[in-house]
């Protein structure tokens, strides 16, 4: 029985719980580990973009015609002797298959893998109206016989170890069976599940493709099980979603390219199977298999006109998008959605399995884009997270106090502002020397203090800007510093590190003054109008047309202003041109710095010192900013030592910290051991938040602490002395 | 240097990572004659070759005479009656993709499919002018299929296989638990 919390409250317990989980940590872990190589591997020599396009692009110009699709592929199936069904809701698919079992006289069913029936709860419908249903995938069976749902959509039982795999088979076969024998207990199945294809008479699957022109439908597997199920039974039943329809063979073998590569680094699957038609079957009447395909809608077909979510139907049911989860590597599938799992699982819990199950995990992102960075079909699933999330704030009608106030705040920049100078004297008597919280504020409780919060500055960027920043009398460049509130706020020096560096190459910075956060936060939140406002509020701050460059020193800032300006401001008349030149002059520290400015070794003291880095999520998926930092570190004359998972999230996610404290701090920790492990005397990253996060902390670790900085302190620390 | 030949070597490559035995024939007896020892030296009894009698009516009288010789029976139909006594099916592939090692089987006929998929292990001929480079090249062969139904189609790329404990890969789950590729080189034939 799948039971997913309904409050933050009960499911923040349950992640407790899966955090003590050893085994799953480890082997979630060793899977994103492995995965990471096997994908790269897989897709060697492939251009991997260029195909995510074409897949994105062709799925796209279907969605809106999936009715037609659906109209030629009955067509042709019935021809070929199918009877086709259509299903509105799960009740109706799971109806329409054991009126099928019962015309059949059917009374033992073996079942292939398919998330399809586990959505309808197809099994459990069966059972009930006295069907014997056996699932025949090995992790399916596993699953089935624990009562469990599948923890993964490839690897339905990947939270299970092998000796409770060892205890589940010596229970159902009455021998013991040796943990350390794999193979062994693959063979059980392999006796078991034979007897049980031999006895069905019907045999029930999903289904990859169905290839509307023809008529046919594929299925990927690879125990071969598949093929036996739709082989030895008299009557076979295909249960698959209207999503799963594509035009033709091309289209099939297209994404067939790249889902197995994507799924578990093969290049193919062992078994590719195409089905056109009643085929022959021995036992079947008159020698042919009775076959019926039942399409299932349960919200699909609407789905496909929706503006937003239409692209959740590109799905290809990979799962690397929990692969690749920071979240989902901590505490594993049964965590990480309701059926469906991993990212594509929060948002389709919404659609298929309703507002209650979604509700509270659906706020379990960090929108840290690792699952957007390897979907096959770029599917914007951060994006459609925070979209999931705003709707079942909306539909819930009562916001919760924060985001009505932050966005009663940031609607209005001077309060916002005045808020923030506020914090500062409210937090005096907790604050200490070291500009780090020494106290948590009353309302942060115990779990909180996995890291130290660092105190509000005395005076914001904003006040001391006229103060600190040069006029430069023949500038190379003219650019505008995009600060947002943690450089404006709470890091000034990060900014004045920029302005050493600037200065050095004859660069003017200028710093609107009208500007405001950049909205990623109210985007977080689900608050897009909010977001939207600021959006509007920043870009009249920021005339492009004035600047070269709009530089940040934040990465969220950087990638929200990048990338969802674009998608919030859509349609707006007038804007849009402006918006493009924003977009366009908005640039990273060490782009600009290495990119643009190229500057030189030779201007930097080459003292090696051994350096750490971390990869901030937005810059290097938001961004797509890879190679810059890490060569700027080396002509900064910085001795760069990467760390393992570099580019993996360090927990902070804004106020995802502060919701999900359990698994920001262990994100936190493993970072931070990462980074220890490689010896290095500094960490830097390029990002406030990130330095936040990270620096909180070191602070808390004690002993051996690493120093933790913005890479622009560092590298204008390494700047040569000029001659006096 | 001629494609088809690195069509070969790249499908015996991509076949050994995905651990299929492949080996190179010069002929069909030559294969006929690998079966056999193979079925002999793991034990096996029955020996199923759907098809290969209408396909090859000479090679087929032959395998006769040489199962005979082995004493091993050989089965052409009927397979459901011989499930459970089945070691080895032998199959003639009618494509395979280098990309990936894949054998394309138009797998319509029954007796076939339980060859393939109810055997212990699965022998296949594949000859080598048959390789193709991936499976976009074969779109309107597998058109063809699937526009004269009823067609079922395989594509085989390994012995059957599963990672579902503990991730970790073992062969031989529902299907065959080994696959040889007989890479029929026809110019020497």
């Amino acid at each position: 029985m799948i039971t997913t919390p309904h409050d933050v409250k009960e499911y923040r317990g349950r992640l407790k719980k899966a955090l003590k989980n050893e085994f799953l940590g480890t082997t979630l872990d060793n899977f994103a580990t492995a995965y990471r190589t096997s994908r790269a591997n897989a897709f060697e020599g492939i251009d991997l973009e260029g195909l995510i396009q074409q897949i994105a692009a062709a799925k796209d110009a279907s969605i809106p015609y999936l009715e037609e699709l659906f109209a030629l592929f009955k067509t042709q199936a019935e021809k070929a002797g199918v009877t086709v069904h259509v299903a509105r809701t799960a009740a109706e698919a799971n109806e329409i298959i054991s009126s099928i079992a019962k015309a059949a006289g059917a009374r033992r069913i073996v079942k292939g893998k398919s998330m399809t029936a586990e959505e309808t709860f197809l099994n459990a419908h069966l059972e009930k109206e006295g069907y014997q249903v056996t699932e025949t995938d090995l992790g399916e069976w596993i699953i089935q016989l624990r009562h469990e749902g599948p923890s993964h959509m490839v690897m339905p039982a990947i939270h299970l170890s092998r000796r409770q795999v060892a205890e589940l088979f010596t229970r159902v076969t009455g021998q013991y069976q040796d943990p350390d024998d794999i193979n062994g207990m693959v063979k059980v199945a392999r006796r078991e599940l034979r007897q049980a294809y031999l006895q069905a008479d019907m045999g029930i699957t999903g289904a990859n493709f169905a290839i509307a022109e023809t008529g046919s439908i594929g299925l990927v597997t690879n125990e071969g099980n598949g093929r036996l199920v739709t082989t030895l039974p008299r009557v076979h039943v295909a249960l698959l979603g209207f999503d799963k329809l594509v035009p033709d063979l091309k289209s099939a073998l297209r994404i067939l390219k790249v889902l197995p590569r994507n799924a578990t680094g093969q290049a193919i699957s062992t078994y590719v199977t195409w089905i056109t038609g009643a085929n022959e079957c021995a036992t079947g009447p008159h020698g042919r298999k009775e076959m019926h395909i039942v399409f299932l809608d349960n919200g699909r077909l609407s789905l496909a006109r929706d503006p937003v979510f239409a692209q959740a139907l590109r799905c290809v049911r990979c799962g690397a998008c929990a692969n690749v989860c920071p979240i989902y590597k901590l505490v594993g599938g049964h965590n990480y959605g309701h059926v469906y799992i991993g990212a594509i699982g929060l948002i389709l819990t919404y659609f298929f399995h309703g507002h209650d199950n979604a509700r509270a995990i659906i706020k379990n992102c960090l929108n840290c884009q690792a699952c957007k960075s390897v979907c096959p079909t770029g599917i914007d699933l951060p994006h459609l997270i925070k979209e999931v999330y705003r709707t079942v704030l909306e539909s819930e009608g009562k916001k919760p106090v924060r985001n009505v106030l932050l966005s009663r705040a940031l609607k209005d920049r001077r309060l916002f502002h005045f808020l923030l100078r506020r914090a500062y004297l409210a937090q005096k008597p907790l604050a200490g020397e070291d500009r780090l919280m020494r106290h948590l504020p009353m309302f942060l409780a115990r779990e909180h203090a996995f890291r130290t919060l660092p105190a509000v500055a005395k005076r914001p960027l904003r006040d001391i800007w006229e103060h600190i920043n040069p006029r430069l009398q023949k500038p190379r460049y003219r650019v505008a510093l995009f600060g947002g509130c943690l450089i404006d706020f709470v890091y000034p020096e990060q900014a004045e590190a920029l302005l050493r560096l600037s200065e050095e190459h004859n660069v003017q910075i200028e710093y609107p003054m009208d500007q405001s956060c950049c909205g990623l936060p109210a985007k977080m939140l689900g608050e897009r109008e909010t977001a939207k406002e600021v959006a509007l509020q920043n870009l009249k701050a920021i005339d492009p047309a004035a600047y070269d460059y709009i530089l940040t020193l934040c990465a969220s800032c950087g990638s929200h202003l990048r990338e969802n300006y674009a998608k919030l401001l859509a349609g707006e008349v007038g804007l849009q041109v402006k918006m493009q030149q924003f977009k366009d002059k908005v640039i990273d520290f060490s782009s600009f710095m290495q990119n643009v400015l190229q500057v030189n070794s030779e201007r930097f003291a080459q003292n090696y010192k051994k350096v750490a880095y971390h990869s901030p999520c937005h810059l290097c998926r938001g961004l797509q900013v890879i190679r810059e930092p890490r060569e700027l570190m080396q002509t900064a004359g910085l001795d760069y030592v990467p760390a393992r998972d570099e580019d993996v999230c360090c927990g902070f996610g804004g106020s995802f910290s502060l919701d999900f404290p359990e698994i920001s701090a262990e994100l936190l920790k493993r970072k931070l051991d990462n980074v220890e492990a490689t010896g290095a005397e500094v960490l830097v990253t390029d990002c406030p938040g990130c330095v936040l996060q990270l620096r909180g902390g070191m602070d808390k670790k004690g002993t051996g602490k690493i120093e933790v900085k913005h890479i622009a302190e560092l590298v204008a620390d390494n700047l040569k002395k000029r001659k006096a | 240097m001629e494609p088809r030949v690195d069509l070969k070597e790249m499908m015996k490559e991509k076949a050994r990572a995905v651990q299929s035995i492949v080996a190179e024939i010069g002929s069909l007896e030559e294969a006929l004659r690998y079966a056999i020892d193979l079925t002999r030296s793991q034990g096996g009894t029955h020996l199923a070759a759907p098809g290969l009698d209408k396909r090859d009516p000479a090679a087929w009288s032959l395998f006769r005479s040489l199962c005979k010789e082995s004493g091993i029976s050989l089965v052409k139909e009927n397979l459901r009656a011989v499930i459970g006594k089945l070691h080895t099916g032998f199959t003639v592939a009618d494509y395979a993709i280098a990309e990936t090692a894949t054998l394309v089987q138009d797998s319509s006929s029954e007796d076939l499919r339980i060859a393939t998929m109810l055997s212990e292990i699965h022998v296949a001929i594949l000859p080598a002018s048959r390789i193709v480079f991936d499976a976009m090249s074969l779109d309107s062969e597998l058109k063809g299929y699937m526009t004269s139904p009823p067609s079922y189609v395989a594509f085989i790329s390994g012995a059957s296989r599963t990672a579902d404990i503990e991730r970790v890969l073992t062969i031989g789950v529902h299907g065959p638990q080994e696959l040889h590729i007989l890479i029929l080189n026809e110019d020497r034939a």
